[in-house]
């Protein structure tokens, strides 16, 4: 190593910034697997497949260090080098060295993956994305499982290609992760600088921010009585009478949330409905029955429809959606302080968590615990909103769907 | 054409009023072929706040539990938190049009609270009570 050495553009704007947003990206997927959360899931997943694609265009276009063929070693290049670091021997490379690029080619690999397989699940079991109706249930079920299976592999690429910056970083004293923040490495004279790119990493930048307000420009607008719906399901078939009749005590439950021998059985004892007569007459509880039967779990409307039969063995009869196995397992780290809360109400009020009961879609991202503390990044957010609702809407405020009440 | 058509607005208007003396007068003159009457309103009121013991649970309910004590505003199903739209007619003149509807939930309301159907009595209080609010 020459002791004379320059600090030199290694890494520029673009490479730096897919780099990081990147890292953001994958940490923000791990952190928001849970379906609450699955809005902010999939924009991640969205901004890693496009960061993907612009770094596979750049390993093109793109400068010195940047480009493909700038670390195009070969697998047995990059275990020989692997032998070498272990020897403490190994060389040092200005750009990425043969096993580095090694790690950049499987990561960018199961990234490409990772992003597919959530895009087809995001198609098969919510029926939302571009790859919507691909896939049945089933098959976007198995998506999931390989979406998950190839997270943890990358997961598992992530953390040796720590190990190596962190291993690189000691045999060649030099700080990598600052080089990947500055940009700037210590290097021999002579050697080429990557510099520029800093148009098209700035237009990375705003292009990246514009999408990102795009797709959660509903939270900063929306109001305690609109709630913002990141996904809407599909219309599903509806019923004045059952509407009337079932919902004039309760929330008219969805035909698709329990079996027709369920809905047969609830409507046969209809004289005893949960300790109540309801006293309907012969030809509602025959229209009744038809569209609760018609439209039952087993017509998979919704990714809850079937789910929810499928958790129920074919001999049970349940009465109750709460008594469902998918129901169970969907609701168990709901805590008892949460539905004693006066806000919640018990378990028969779904909709005073999910946006969207009443339609009976029950999409995965539109379920909100209402008694959750304020955070103070909470309080901090909802002074965010009330700007960009003062700026945005001044002239004209937001259509509120009329209360249902 | 113009005095036809004020009449006919006013008569629109006016139609739920003569739908809700319609029901409730045609009910009560049922009642009243069974043997009941004549119909009190202050024994409808009566009626209305008393407490009945449940066989069950062994609590006390009575028509405020889920309608509340004030009748112009929105009540609360005590079990799923529903809510029910005011009883009366004078805020919601939805109220006591349809004798079918009343039918129905006179059953329905009377097993629950009493823990019995109300006798035709009983109902045409009910009505005289409501009626007026």
């Amino acid at each position: 190593m020459s002791n004379i050495s320059r600090e030199v553009k290694i890494w520029n704007l673009p490479v730096r910034l897919f780099h990081w947003v990147l890292v953001g990206c994958f940490i923000t997927a791990w952190l928001t697997r849970d379906d609450r959360y699955l809005d902010i899931h999939v924009f991640a997943g969205y901004l890693m497949g496009g960061l993907i694609l612009f770094r596979l265009l750049w390993g093109v276009i793109g400068g010195p260090y940047a480009r493909f063929c700038d670390f195009a070693f070969g697998w047995r290049e990059a275990w020989d080098y692997t032998k070498m670091v272990l020897k403490r021997c190994a060389p040092r490379f200005i750009g990425h060295n043969p096993a580095g690029s090694w790690g950049i080619y499987i990561l960018l690999g199961l990234g490409v993956l990772v992003v597919i397989t959530g895009l087809l699940a995001f198609g098969g079991e919510e029926g939302h994305g571009p790859l919507a109706g691909l896939l049945n249930y089933a098959q976007g079920a198995i998506a999931h499982d390989l979406h998950e299976l190839l997270a943890w592999v990358m997961l598992g690429a992530v953390a040796v290609h720590l190990l190596g910056v962190l291993v690189e970083s000691v045999l060649h004293r030099e700080n990598l992760i600052a080089s990947m923040i500055t940009g700037y490495k210590s290097v021999p004279p002579g050697t080429v600088s990557a510099a520029g790119g800093r148009p098209v990493g700035v237009l990375m930048l705003a292009t990246i921010i514009a999408a990102g307000f795009s797709w959660f420009y509903g939270y900063l607008v929306e109001t305690p009585e609109q709630p913002y719906r990141p996904f809407v399901g599909q219309q599903l078939p509806d019923n004045a009478l059952w509407r009337e009749e079932c919902g004039a005590c309760h929330l008219a439950f969805h035909p698709s949330l329990l079996p027709a021998r369920s809905w047969t059985v609830m409507m046969e004892s209809q004289s005893s409905h949960f300790g109540e007569d309801l006293f309907l007459e012969q030809d509602a509880i025959d229209e009744i029955t038809a569209f609760l039967a018609g439209n039952a779990a087993e017509q998979a409307l919704t990714e809850a429809a079937w789910k929810i039969d499928q958790s129920i063995p074919k001999t049970a009869t349940p009465l109750r959606i709460t008594e469902t196995q998918y129901w169970i397992d969907k609701h168990r780290e709901i805590s008892v302080q949460v539905w004693r809360s006066p806000k919640v109400n018990g378990k028969v009020n779904c909709a005073s968590c999910h946006l969207d009961a009443d339609d009976g879609t029950f999409e995965d991202a539109a379920m909100r615990i209402p008694v959750e503390a304020d955070s103070s990044s909470a309080a901090v957010f909802k002074i965010f909103q009330k700007a960009v609702r003062y700026f945005s809407f001044n002239s004209s405020p937001p259509n509120r769907l009329e209360d249902k009440g | 054409m113009k005095r036809k058509l004020i009449v006919v607005t006013a008569l629109m208007f006016a139609m739920p009023l003569y739908a809700q003396a319609d029901a409730v007068s045609e009910l009560q003159a049922d009642y009243q072929a069974k043997g009941a009457g004549p119909f009190s309103a202050a024994a409808g009121e009566a009626l209305w706040n008393k407490p009945f013991k449940n066989a069950k649970s062994g609590k006390e309910r009575n028509c405020t539990t889920c309608h509340t004590a004030d009748l112009t505003q929105s009540g609360k199903h005590v079990r799923t938190g529903k809510v029910i739209e005011p009883m009366a007619p004078s805020v919601n003149p939805k109220r006591l049009t349809e004798v079918k509807k009343i039918k129905k939930w006179f059953v329905r309301n009377c097993k629950w609270t009493l823990g019995r159907e109300c006798t035709a009595q009983e109902k045409g209080d009910l009505l005289a009570f409501l009626k007026n609010l």
